[in-house]
C-alpha cells in the first residue's frame, strides 16, 4: 500500500508540477476568456468617421439613407440584435461582427454634392481628386431611378476592406431604397413588415413527466461535453502512453520492478494521472462557472440562462463516473501500447486504434443526441469504449431508466478489470524488452507467461 | 545474522522462454558477508538469475530463498538492485528521483532526506542535488543510480556491471564506497565480465556459461586447483627445453614473459635446476596461479586456445 500510494504521488507530481500542466490548465480558461471579450472589445472601439461625399441623382434616397445611419436608428438596432443574440448561446463569428457593428454609432459624415448639371464621368473624377487629396474618405453615387433594379449604386471608398462600414452602409442603403420604392408603390412599411414576418416554429422537446425542454440548449451542451470527454481522455490516455515509454527508453523500469509489483507500479501509474486529470477538470469547471457568473453580472442573461439545459448535482456525479470509466478503458490501451513499443515516436503511430475508438465514440454521440432512445443509442452507450462519452449525452439528452445506466456502469467497470489485467501482463513483460518492438504473437505469449 | 544461513541459496533453478532455457539446473548458495561474483559471458543467463533473485520474474522449476524466506516483496525490501540497464528520469530533479526511488522502498520524509544528502555527501555530488539527470554527466549519473541503490540499507546488494561507463579514478572510488559497505555485515553479489576486479573483490564466484553452471566456490579454492603447475618465466637459452612436450604442456608468450604449463607430475624445482644446468640465463622464475581471467577463459572457451 505503501509503495502504491509513492507510485501515485509520484506520477501525481510529474504530471501537475510541468510547464505544461500548467499552461496547459490556465491557458484554456484564458482563451476562453479572450474569445469571448475580445471580439467585443475590438468591434466597441469606434473607428474615425467616415467621410462620403454623396450623390443623389434620384433625390429620394438620400435623408431616408441618413435617417438610417442616424445615432437613433442605430442605436435601437443593436438593442435589438443584442436582443435576438442572447437567446443563441454561440453567436456566429458573423452575427457577432454584425452586433459590433450596429454598435459603431456616429461613424458616418455626409456631404452633399450636386452634380449642377455636370456629366458622371467628371464627378467621378473630381471626387476621386478629392478623396486622393484627403477631402474625403469615399464617395456614393445613387442612380436616378429607384425603381431599376440594374441600377448600379457606385461606392469608392480609401478604406475598401473595412468591411464593417461596407457592411452598415450597405444595410442602410437597402432599407433606404426599399423603403422610397415602398411609399412610391403606395404600401405603407408596417404593412409590409407583417406580411413578410417568418412564422414561428417553437421546438421544444418534452421529458418523461411531460415538461417542456429547450432542444438547441440541450444539443450545443451534449456537443460541448462530449468534445471535452474526448479531449480529455486523449490528452491524458497518450500522457500515460508517455510515462510508460519514458520508464522503459531509459531502463528505469528494471530498477522499478525490483522494488514493486508491475501491477502496483502501473495501477498507481493509472491512478495518479487519473487524478492529475481530475485536477485539471476541476480548475476548468471552476473558472467556467466563474466565467459565467462574470458574465451574469455584466449583462441580463435571463434569456440565456433558460437556454441552458438544467443540470442536476445527480448528472455531474454520472458525468464524473463516466469520465473515469473512460479514463481508466483508454490509459489502459494506452498503456498496453507503451510498453510494447520502443520510443515516444513509435507510441504515436500505434495510438491510432484507441484514437479511432475515441472517433467513432464521439461521432456516435451525435447519432444519440438526435434520438436517445433509439436502439442504437442504447446499445452505443452500454458498450465498453463508446459508453464513456455517449452515455454522459444520453443522460444528458433523455435521462435513461437507472437500471439502463447500471448496467452501462456495470459492464465497462468490467471491461476496465479486463483490460487493466491485460495491460498489466503485457506491460510486466514488455517494459524488460529492450531494443526492438513486439510482434501480436509475441504479446499474445507475454500475455500467457505465468 | 545467523552465520550459518545463506543469504541466497538457489536449487536447481531453471527458466526457459518458449524453446530457450535461459537458465538450466542452477544450484548456489551465497553466505552473508561476502562478497560473491557472479561471472560468465553476455547472454549466459546472469540478469535472468539476478532477475529472478530480485523478484522480476520467477524460476519455472527450482526454489530460491532469501534470508531463508521465499521471495516476496519484503525480501524485495531487503535487496539493493543495480541493473545493467539502468537509467534515471530525465526532466527530474536528482533529489526527487531519489526520494520517489527511496519511497518505493518503504523509507519516506525525513529520514529519507537525511539519507539522501549523506550519500550525496559521500559521493561528492552535493551540488548537483538540484539538478536534472540531463546536466549530469553519465559517470554523475551512475553515481546516482548506486545511490538509489544503496538508499534503503539493504542487506543484500546486487551490482550488474556497475563499472561500465566509469572512468579508472571513479571506478576505484566507487570500489572504496562497496568495500565499505561490505564491513557492516552486508552481502554483495556482483555481476561483471571485468575479471581484474572481479579478482580484486569476490571470496567467492560463480562462473556459468550457456546457461548452465560452470565454476562454483571460493576463489581462493578454486584458483589452487588451477595452479599446482604455473611458472611465469623470463630468460634467455631455453628454447630446448620450452619445446620439450614431456616437461612443458604449453607455452602462452606474454608481452615481456612466458608463461609455463607444466606437465602432469612435473615438479617445478627439476625444471629450475635443469634450466641452470644447461646454462639459461633467468631474470625471473616465479610460480604463479592462474589469473581468473585465464581460468574464465579456460572454461568457456574450452580447448580453443591457442598455444604459445
Amino acid at each position: 500500500m505503501d509503495r502504491f500510494l509513492a507510485v501515485v504521488v509520484h506520477e501525481y507530481k510529474k504530471v501537475v508540477l510541468k510547464w505544461s500542466f500548467l499552461v496547459g490548465t490556465l491557458l484554456l480558461p484564458v482563451l476562453a476568456g479572450v474569445f469571448a471579450f475580445v471580439p467585443a472589445i475590438i468591434f466597441s472601439l469606434k473607428g474615425e468617421p467616415t467621410r462620403i461625399a454623396l450623390i443623389d441623382r434620384s433625390g429620394t434616397v438620400a435623408p431616408r439613407l441618413k435617417d438610417n445611419l442616424s445615432a437613433e436608428k442605430r442605436a435601437e438596432r443593436a438593442r435589438t440584435a443584442a436582443r435576438e443574440a442572447a437567446v443563441n448561446i454561440t453567436p456566429s463569428q458573423e452575427e457577432q461582427l454584425k452586433m459590433a457593428s450596429a454598435q459603431m454609432v456616429d461613424s458616418f459624415i455626409f456631404t452633399d454634392i450636386d452634380p449642377a448639371g455636370r456629366s458622371i464621368e467628371d464627378m467621378r473624377s473630381e471626387l476621386t481628386t478629392r478623396i486622393t487629396a484627403d477631402e474625403f474618405d469615399a464617395y456614393l453615387i445613387i442612380p436616378p431611378d429607384v425603381n431599376d433594379t440594374a441600377a448600379v449604386y457606385e461606392f469608392r471608398s480609401r478604406k475598401g476592406a473595412d468591411f464593417v462600414t461596407n457592411d452598415s452602409l450597405r444595410d442602410a442603403l437597402n432599407s433606404a431604397v426599399r423603403s422610397q420604392r415602398l411609399a412610391e408603390a403606395n404600401i405603407s412599411e408596417e404593412r409590409l413588415a407583417s406580411i413578410g414576418r417568418a412564422v414561428k416554429l417553437d421546438a421544444k422537446g418534452l421529458d418523461d413527466r411531460g415538461g417542456e425542454k429547450d432542444t438547441t440548449g440541450l444539443m450545443i451542451a451534449s456537443f460541448v461535453i462530449g468534445l471535452m470527454i474526448y479531449i480529455t481522455l486523449a490528452i491524458y490516455g497518450q500522457a500515460i502512453m508517455g510515462a510508460v515509454v519514458e520508464e522503459k527508453e531509459t531502463r528505469i523500469s528494471e530498477i522499478l520492478f525490483s522494488s514493486a509489483r508491475p501491477f502496483t507500479l502501473l495501477f498507481g501509474k493509472l491512478v495518479g494521472v487519473g487524478l492529475a486529470g481530475l485536477t485539471q477538470l476541476s480548475i476548468w469547471i471552476v473558472s467556467a462557472a466563474a466565467l459565467l457568473a462574470f458574465l451574469a453580472l455584466q449583462t441580463d442573461l435571463s434569456q440565456l440562462v433558460g437556454a441552458v439545459p438544467s443540470i442536476s448535482p445527480l448528472m455531474i456525479l454520472y458525468f464524473l463516473i463516466f469520465f473515469l470509466i473512460g479514463y481508466f478503458i483508454y490509459a489502459s490501451i494506452f498503456a498496453l501500447i507503451g510498453s510494447v513499443v520502443t520510443s515516444l515516436q513509435e507510441g504515436g503511430q500505434f495510438a491510432f486504434p484507441p484514437v479511432m475508438l475515441l472517433l467513432a465514440a464521439f461521432y456516435f454521440s451525435i447519432a444519440v443526441i438526435r434520438d436517445p432512445n433509439s436502439s442504437l443509442s442504447f446499445w452505443v452507450s452500454i458498450a465498453p469504449f463508446f459508453a464513456p462519452i455517449t452515455m454522459p449525452i444520453r443522460i444528458l439528452a433523455e435521462t435513461p431508466p437507472f437500471w439502463e445506466i447500471a448496467l452501462s456502469i456495470g459492464i465497462n467497470v468490467l471491461a476496465i478489470a479486463g483490460l487493466v489485467w491485460l495491460a498489466s501482463r503485457v506491460y510486466r513483460v514488455g517494459m524488460l524488452m529492450y531494443g526492438k518492438r513486439a510482434t501480436l504473437p509475441e504479446i499474445w505469449k507475454w500475455i500467457r507467461y505465468v | 545474522m545467523n552465520q550459518e544461513q545463506a543469504t541466497l541459496r538457489a536449487e536447481g533453478v531453471t527458466k526457459r522462454y518458449g524453446d530457450f532455457t535461459a537458465v538450466d539446473d542452477l544450484s548456489f548458495e551465497v553466505k552473508p558477508g561476502r562478497i560473491f561474483g557472479f561471472l560468465g559471458p553476455n547472454g549466459a543467463g546472469k540478469t535472468t538469475t539476478i532477475r529472478m533473485i530480485v523478484g522480476i520474474t520467477f524460476p519455472d522449476e527450482g526454489h530460491i530463498s532469501l534470508f531463508g524466506e521465499h521471495i516476496t516483496t519484503e525480501t524485495q525490501g531487503r535487496i539493493g538492485y543495480l541493473p545493467e540497464e539502468r537509467g534515471l528520469y530525465k526532466k527530474m530533479k536528482v533529489v526527487d528521483q531519489l526520494k520517489y526511488f527511496a519511497a518505493l522502498k518503504g523509507v519516506s520524509g525525513r529520514e529519507s532526506e537525511k539519507r539522501i544528502d549523506f550519500w550525496l555527501e559521500r559521493m561528492q555530488l552535493t551540488e548537483w542535488k538540484k539538478k536534472k539527470t540531463t546536466d549530469l554527466s553519465k559517470g554523475m549519473q551512475q553515481k546516482i543510480q548506486f545511490i538509489a541503490t544503496v538508499l534503503h540499507d539493504p542487506d543484500l546488494l546486487i551490482l550488474d556491471e556497475p563499472f561500465s561507463g566509469l572512468d579508472p579514478v571513479n571506478v576505484e572510488f566507487l570500489i572504496d564506497v562497496i568495500s565499505e559497505f561490505r564491513t557492516g555485515e552486508k552481502t554483495i553479489i556482483f555481476s561483471t565480465h571485468l575479471m581484474e576486479t572481479a579478482e580484486r573483490l569476490c571470496s567467492d564466484i560463480l562462473l556459468i556459461n550457456k546457461s548452465q553452471k560452470v565454476l562454483f566456490g571460493s576463489l581462493r579454492e578454486i584458483k589452487e586447483s588451477y595452479g599446482q603447475n604455473l611458472i611465469a618465466f623470463r630468460g634467455e637459452g631455453a628454447g630446448a627445453i620450452l619445446e620439450d612436450r614431456s616437461t612443458i604442456e604449453r607455452v602462452v608468450t606474454h608481452a615481456d614473459e612466458q608463461e609455463l604449463h607444466l606437465a602432469e607430475g612435473v615438479d617445478a624445482q627439476d625444471l629450475l635446476k635443469r634450466m641452470i644446468t644447461s646454462g639459461v640465463v633467468i631474470s625471473k622464475f616465479e610460480k604463479t596461479e592462474p589469473s581468473l581471467n585465464d581460468i574464465f577463459i579456460d572454461r568457456v572457451k574450452g580447448g580453443e586456445n591457442s598455444h604459445g
